[in-house]
């Protein structure tokens, strides 16, 4: 199947004419100030950005804090254009206007080659592709904060907001004074003049609300003042003192408690439940059935006075739970299927081939020595740290949420659904949010929540589900396997390179439950389950790399970094193999296969320079090395690890990033550090199993993460560009559990191919 | 049932409160300290850690009859804005939560731990900070927990309160 050819045609008909929309965005895209949802307090200039009578600025924030600084992030553009420092501007939410869509997370959809996407270098046909998904993804104006996109998404519209603002408040001061613009000076949320004149932004913004701007031009980056400088996060203060304010602490008068209880059994219901015992416990007032609703499946729903009551009245529950109408899954047999269908799609050419080039099979059955190898990944568990909850309440038609969403449209979406009113009856209320890493990417919750608010007799409630139901009943990350074929000349370059994974797709699943309407009867080839494996960016002259889509019947889901999370241990560790398989250094070896690749080489070499790679490892000690792009972001890690007996223990972790402009360093460096801990915690440890459709992993007793005494120094270094920034809550992770895996092979001689990582 | 928190006495109307529920539970949905947080409910993760009489305990597995006369400190009164403790400073200073969500345990096992060491070895650091974090803030809990240490050590005692 053609799969880029169907796909492309379309935008590649619309022609290059239309190239260059999505450079400048026009002033469409600022809004109007009608878009925000309340219109007292302050003066808005757009839709993006209000001033106050005091002069704070307040900006619409289009994007959920999880964590990643985008709060911070985001703030800096505003901060840097319209000259006003970090601490005076605020932020209210959004609403639900086309400009606060996405579009950087629906163009890293698209599914181009490493070859093809590097700037300066994109074919017309690229350039058309993406700029038809800009404009689709603007008309959509989906709101998700996800793929790592939001800075990407937000460079130049908030700058252009932030600069238009500027370019009001500054004229009106002009008009006011009658001096002319250029000998003005905006500073600090004030504009001043030589004379002594001066207004803060609080003393301009009435008249600026109705006066049109003149030219505004951005400024170029030497002269950014808070870009790519150091900068304390926003949120900090609220987060060290327990005043933050999360989706699970919400507290509502005459609030009730609601606790979940799903069938153990992946995909199976409620039978028969006696509710008796827990009606009687004291402070249980009532169980709610819930039907399947955005994913979930249905379950019973406890309400009581407290959260602890409404647990205890889940545990007191007698159910006798119905068997999946599917059979019970076994995620062993799933993973036996999926490497048979890894192995019959390479024997056959089968499954959707993303990339070929040159002729892999000649190549691969011509080529002096093969390497062939099968590399596994298991189910993973999102486990963000606030339990996944939703406060709801119903009342005279009107339904208000209070959620801790990475998807508050699509959120709303399904609260309107079954509460039966449209869109715009419902409230929604973002939080911040405890974590996300994809599983609020989700509604099931959220729809849970509405649907026992409309049994609580217009007392808002809040649904907390356990620990125990949240590693049972997540939208795991899917096990995938890949079968990679490799063919060397005498002088050991890489001449084929063959691979067949086989897994579910992830983008069709999701959207069955979040955006029904856009699912299909079929699924499209996903991209999202074969990204950072199709397109690697290593110069091998023939290559076929297809994948097989399995539809296994396991909740899946996006889990950071989606398919690059295991594609990368893949592709990667395989690569290593090839390089010890030529006698030849892995760093060395990579870079040689780079030569048409300047900014992933340079970031190769940057973390080897900084690890001290050629340098002997200290004793007892080795160190192994990766390197891979996902969400337009260039990663590079050295691992530098030891055995104590069996168990690894990773001492250092250097890293090296091409991100674009790194708009806030220290967040960058944050969200590294994320990563790198993120991934390790997978690496070593991670894995869901299912057994007789149970998942075996209950809490955090069985599904160890990283702790503090296990981390490893990390160390960020950043590549300095010019290019528009790329994301960085995911790029980080990938690479991770590749490095370790050829770090432990230099140490114990194994090559260990399947996650978690053990000898 | 009469609770000390904060210094503050609390009392509780005991009707249909079990003597079996967790301390945690009491704070968060009784008292609205919701500071404190549910993370596992299992005494794994250390997101419910305060104070019981100084020492760091996690408060989901603790039944509110075990507390009941002794001293509960929380992270509502771990510093104010006034006066914030050491660790809060540090912490800021260091940039160390993301999420957040853990934080207030962390801050409170942190604050326990300088209350007993003052100068904490790496090791003891490991020893004491046993809280998930799934960000990954732990690299600047260590460094944080050093500075608050070292700034504890240059104004003694004044800010430190157990």
């Amino acid at each position: 199947m053609k799969r880029r050819s169907l796909l492309l045609s379309g935008a590649a008909a619309s022609g290059a004419v239309l190239v260059g929309w999505a450079v400048l965005p026009p002033r469409s895209r600022l809004g109007s100030p009608a878009l925000w949802p309340t219109q007292t307090g302050a003066i808005a200039l757009n839709g993006w950005i209000k001033v106050a009578a005091d002069g704070a600025v307040i900006l619409a924030m289009h994007r959920s804090e999880m964590g990643q600084g985008v709060h911070t992030a985001l703030a800096l553009l505003v901060a840097e254009e319209l000259e006003v420092p970090l601490q005076r501007i605020r932020f209210e939410q959004a609403g639900y206007d086309a400009i606060y869509g996405s579009a950087a997370a629906f163009v890293g959809a698209l599914p181009f080659h490493a070859s093809e996407r590097e700037p300066g270098r994109e074919s017309t046909t690229l350039r058309a592709a993406r700029w038809m998904t800009v404009k689709l993804a603007r008309e959509l104006g989906i709101n998700v904060t996800g793929g790592s996109a939001s800075v990407a998404d937000s460079w130049e519209p908030l700058r252009l907001a932030a600069a238009t603002a500027r370019a009001l408040l500054v004229g009106v001061a002009s008009l006011r004074w009658k001096l002319p613009v250029a000998e003005l000076n905006a500073r600090d949320g004030v504009v001043s003049h030589a004379s002594g004149q001066r207004a803060h932004y609080g003393e301009l913004a009435e008249q600026a609300a109705l006066s049109r701007p003149g030219d505004v031009i951005l400024k170029p980056a030497q002269n950014f003042r808070r870009i790519g400088r150091p900068a304390a996060r926003v949120d900090l203060a609220a987060k060290c003192d327990g005043s933050a304010h999360f989706g699970i602490d919400v507290r509502l008068p005459g609030m009730v408690y609601a606790a979940i209880l799903h069938n153990p059994m992946l995909g199976g219901s409620p039978g028969t439940v006696d509710v008796d015992a827990a009606l009687r416990r004291p402070g249980v007032e009532r169980v709610v059935r819930l039907p399947p609703l955005a994913g979930a499946s249905a379950a019973l729903a406890v309400v009581g006075r407290t959260t602890w009551h409404a647990f205890e009245g889940a545990k007191a529950l007698d159910v006798q739970w119905s068997v999946p109408p599917g059979g019970a899954l076994e995620s062993k047999r799933i993973e036996a299927a999926l490497e048979r269908a890894a192995r019959d799609g390479a024997e056959r050419d089968d499954g959707v081939a993303f990339w070929t080039r040159g002729d892999a099979r000649s190549a691969l059955a011509g080529s002096a020595r093969r390497v062939e190898a099968l590399y596994r990944a298991p189910y993973m568990a999102h486990a963000t740290m606030e339990p996944m909850n939703c406060t709801a309440r119903v009342l005279d038609g009107a339904v208000e949420v209070w959620a801790p969403t990475q998807v508050p449209g699509l959120a709303r979406a399904a609260a309107a659904q079954v509460a039966g009113v449209a869109p715009e009856a419902v409230t929604l209320h973002l939080t911040y949010l405890g974590g996300g890493f994809g599983r609020r990417l989700e509604v099931d919750v959220v729809a849970q929540a509405v649907r026992i608010a409309l049994e609580t007799g217009g007392r808002p409630v809040q649904l907390v589900w356990s620990r125990e139901e949240d590693f049972g009943h997540d939208f795991y990350r899917p096990a995938g396997v890949a079968l990679l074929r490799a063919g060397l000349d005498d002088a050991g370059r890489v001449t084929a390179l063959a691979i067949t994974s086989a897994g579910d797709s992830i983008t069709p699943r999701w959207l069955e439950r979040v955006l029904p309407t856009f699912s299909g009867p079929f699924d499209l080839p996903d991209k999202s389950a074969v990204e950072g494996l199709y397109d690697l960016p290593y110069d091998i002259a023939n290559q076929r790399i297809a994948h097989v889509a399995t539809h296994s019947g396991v909740p899946i889901g996006n889990w950071r970094s989606v398919g690059h999370s295991h594609n990368a241990f893949f592709g990667e560790g395989f690569i290593d193999e090839l390089a010890h398989a030529a006698g030849q250094d892995p760093f060395r070896f990579r870079l040689a296969l780079l030569e048409g690749m300047p900014r992933h080489a340079a970031v190769l070499t940057l973390a080897a320079d900084k690890a001290g790679w050629g340098a002997a490892a200290p004793a007892g000690r080795a160190r192994g090395i990766a390197l891979h792009e996902s969400f337009g972001t260039i990663v590079a890690q050295v691992v530098e690890a030891s055995l104590d007996g069996k168990t690894p223990r990773v001492h250092r972790v250097v890293c090296a990033v091409d991100c674009g402009v790194a708009v806030h360093p220290s967040g960058v460096a944050q969200q590294m550090e994320s990563a790198v801990i993120f991934g390790l915690s997978a690496a070593l440890f991670g894995r869901i199993d299912i057994e007789d459709g149970v998942v075996r992993q209950r809490n955090f007793p069985d599904h160890p993460l990283l702790t503090l005494a296990q981390t490893p120094a990390i160390e960020t270094h950043i590549v300095a560009s010019d290019q528009p920034p790329t994301g960085m809550g995911e790029p980080g992770v990938p690479p991770l559990a590749p490095a370790l895996a050829n770090a432990l092979f230099i140490l114990s001689g194994r090559r260990l191919r399947e996650l978690p990582l053990a000898l | 049932m009469n609770l000390t928190i904060n210094g503050n006495p609390t009392s509780i109307d005991d009707a249909g409160i079990d003597p079996g529920m967790p301390l945690l539970w009491v704070l968060r949905d009784l008292l609205g300290m919701t500071g404190t947080k549910f993370g596992c409910g299992v005494a794994a993760c250390g997101a419910c850690t305060v104070h019981v009489d100084g020492a760091a305990i996690r408060s989901c597995v603790t039944p509110v009859s075990a507390v009941q006369g002794r001293s509960i400190r929380t992270i509502e009164a771990l510093g104010s804005a006034g006066q914030p403790h050491p660790l809060q400073q540090a912490w800021i200073e260091h940039q160390v939560p993301q999420c957040g969500y853990c934080q207030s345990g962390m801050l409170m096992a942190a604050a326990a731990l300088l209350a007993t060491v003052r100068s904490p070895t790496d090791a003891d650091i490991d020893a004491a900070i046993t809280n998930l974090c799934r960000c990954g803030s732990y690299p600047r809990v260590r460094v944080a927990i050093k500075a608050a240490a070292r700034q504890m050590a240059d104004r003694p005692r004044r800010l430190a309160r157990p």
